[in-house]
């Protein structure tokens, strides 16, 4: 199949695909020693101010799981990476165009390599939330359990999810000017589609149906497995398994599809 | 006969008329088939030639020829749109030059990424870099620990040419790069192409210069509006395309 193809392909390159993936980063902290902490800052300032808003003025903490500040924290971090993968990624061939333009690599290098960076800065961030974890739990309010073995799936299958919309969308990027925009309301209209701020097992049963369908719901519902005792909602999992190989198929082979328009324009 | 280790067969590539028009939605949207056959031209269209090992050959033409289209379809970054390319070996292509570099990182960083990028080990890398600085020159090598950003541009691509010309492909590909550098760089890049040459490589000279495409190239090609009128002989390929010039084809 083209996407085991393309996979062996990839792994073949690997050498300079950690030469890619290190340059990405080597720049990223070139440019600011702020880098690392943008990364924490900004999900760990968010998570502040829905825990204001949801606890101190609505008095509704119990949208989410207690600890609702830990809950807040594992919500964000993984949306950052995923809002972040997919920003970078859909301009991942118009920003590397001269590159792009001069070497004779899988044109999937250049998504896959953003993919991987983001997935390393969100790897480095996981000290902060282990920091937060390890506070509440010495107060004995986290309910630790053996399924913290699903916080690695949960960031798999967030990675191949991104590795799919980043090849969908890097080349209609390239060609179709406005893409950017309707990204960035897309992605602000996804947040709320997603349980980060409230948990999926509190969405009224007739609406709850549409978010399986948001394969970040099984993602996130992996990752807290291990910190809360609510019951995972496996459905919200396995329906997300399969949307992220079709995303991930269609990707593929979508990708394949452009490349040849997008090396005549960029 | 030999394999060929470049053949192209019937190769054709059509572009907007426009080069760099990009798409809007609300274009696509409110317009729709925007792409009437008119916007279009084919770039290059039924080119088939085959290059053995070891041959060097001077691509010639006016500009928008298809010369450098051709360059890249070789060199895998442009894909055709009707009929085939086989190359049957890697390729080193000077064609740009420093589109690997990146201006906030340090001359040193960027030799080893850039050549990381074509498939160079760390350890050959090592190996090979005081090679390297020497070809790019003193200049380059008290400066190769500020951002390449702050290099002079002859500096800049005197850095890519060392870097390129140092990978191991079998096949090269030159487009235009000899005529940037002062006089005594380019006797060195005239040095390191002969002694690549008389290694056994294959060559692809794009040039305006007729004594360089003299020098280096037995074989000339000549490409108008994007077909292949003149192959064979380089001096009478010359000649052709200068009765065409002033003939004013």
């Amino acid at each position: 199949m083209n996407v085991v193809a393309k996979t062996a392909r990839l792994w073949q390159l690997r050498q300079i695909l950690w030469t890619l993936v290190l340059r990405d980063l080597k720049i990223r902290y070139a440019r600011s020693w702020l880098g690392y902490v943008w990364t924490v800052l900004d999900p760990l300032a968010m998570s502040t101010i829905y825990f204001i808003v949801f606890v101190g003025i609505f008095h509704r903490g119990d949208v989410g799981h207690k600890p609702y500040f830990l809950f807040l924290v594992i919500g964000l971090l993984g949306w950052q990476f995923f809002s972040a993968a997919i920003t970078d990624a859909s301009r991942a061939l118009l920003m590397e165009a001269k590159l792009v333009r001069s070497t004779n690599l899988p044109r999937e290098i250049w998504v896959v390599r953003v993919i991987i960076a983001k997935g390393i800065e969100y790897l480095l961030s996981l000290p902060v939330l282990a920091a937060f974890a390890v506070a509440y739990g010495v107060q004995g309010k986290v309910d630790f359990n053996w399924r913290l073995l699903y916080f690695p799936l949960g960031m798999i299958m967030e990675f191949v999810l991104l590795i799919g919309c980043g090849l969908l969308l890097a080349p209609v990027t390239a060609l179709v000017t406005d893409t950017q925009r309707v990204i960035r309301i897309f992605l602000r209209m996804a947040f709320y589609f997603t349980p980060i701020v409230y948990a999926v097992q509190k969405v009224p049963k007739e609406w709850e149906k549409f978010l399986w369908a948001n394969p970040l719901t099984g993602v996130l519902e992996l990752m807290r497995a291990g910190f809360f005792s609510e019951k995972v909602r496996w459905e919200s999992v396995w329906v997300g398994l399969v949307v992220t190989v079709v995303i991930l198929v269609a990707g593929v082979w979508s990708f394949g599809r452009l490349e040849r328009a997008v090396l005549k324009e960029i | 006969m030999v394999e060929p280790i470049i053949r192209t067969e019937n190769l054709g590539i059509e572009f907007y008329r426009s080069r760099k028009r990009r798409l809007s939605l609300r274009e696509m949207v409110f317009r729709q088939g925007t792409t009437h056959s008119s916007e279009m031209f084919w770039a290059l269209k039924d080119v088939s030639v085959s290059v053995c090992k070891g041959e060097a050959v001077g691509l010639i033409g006016a500009n928008g020829g298809g010369k450098s289209t051709l360059l890249k379809m070789i060199a895998g970054v442009l894909i055709p749109d009707e009929g085939t390319v086989t190359v049957r070996e890697g390729v080193a292509p000077l064609i740009e030059l420093t589109g690997g570099f990146i201006g906030e990182l340090t001359a040193r960083d960027n030799i080893y990424l850039t050549g990381g990028l074509h498939g160079l080990s760390r350890d050959i890398i090592d190996e090979r870099f005081d090679e390297i600085v020497d070809f790019a020159g003193p200049q380059v090598r008290a400066a190769l620990d500020t951002p390449f950003r702050h290099f002079s541009s002859g500096m800049q691509v005197r850095l890519g040419f060392a870097v390129i010309t140092t990978l191991d492909e079998p096949i090269l590909l030159v487009d235009e790069v000899l005529a940037v550098g002062d006089k005594a760089f380019k006797e060195k890049c005239y040095t390191r192409m002969e002694s690549l040459l008389d290694q056994g490589r294959t060559l692809f000279l794009v040039s305006h210069n007729e004594p360089d495409l003299t020098r280096f190239c037995k074989r000339g090609l000549y490409l108008r509006a994007g077909q292949v009128v003149g192959d064979g002989e380089m001096s009478e390929v010359l000649a052709h395309y200068n009765r065409d010039s002033e003939s004013g084809l």
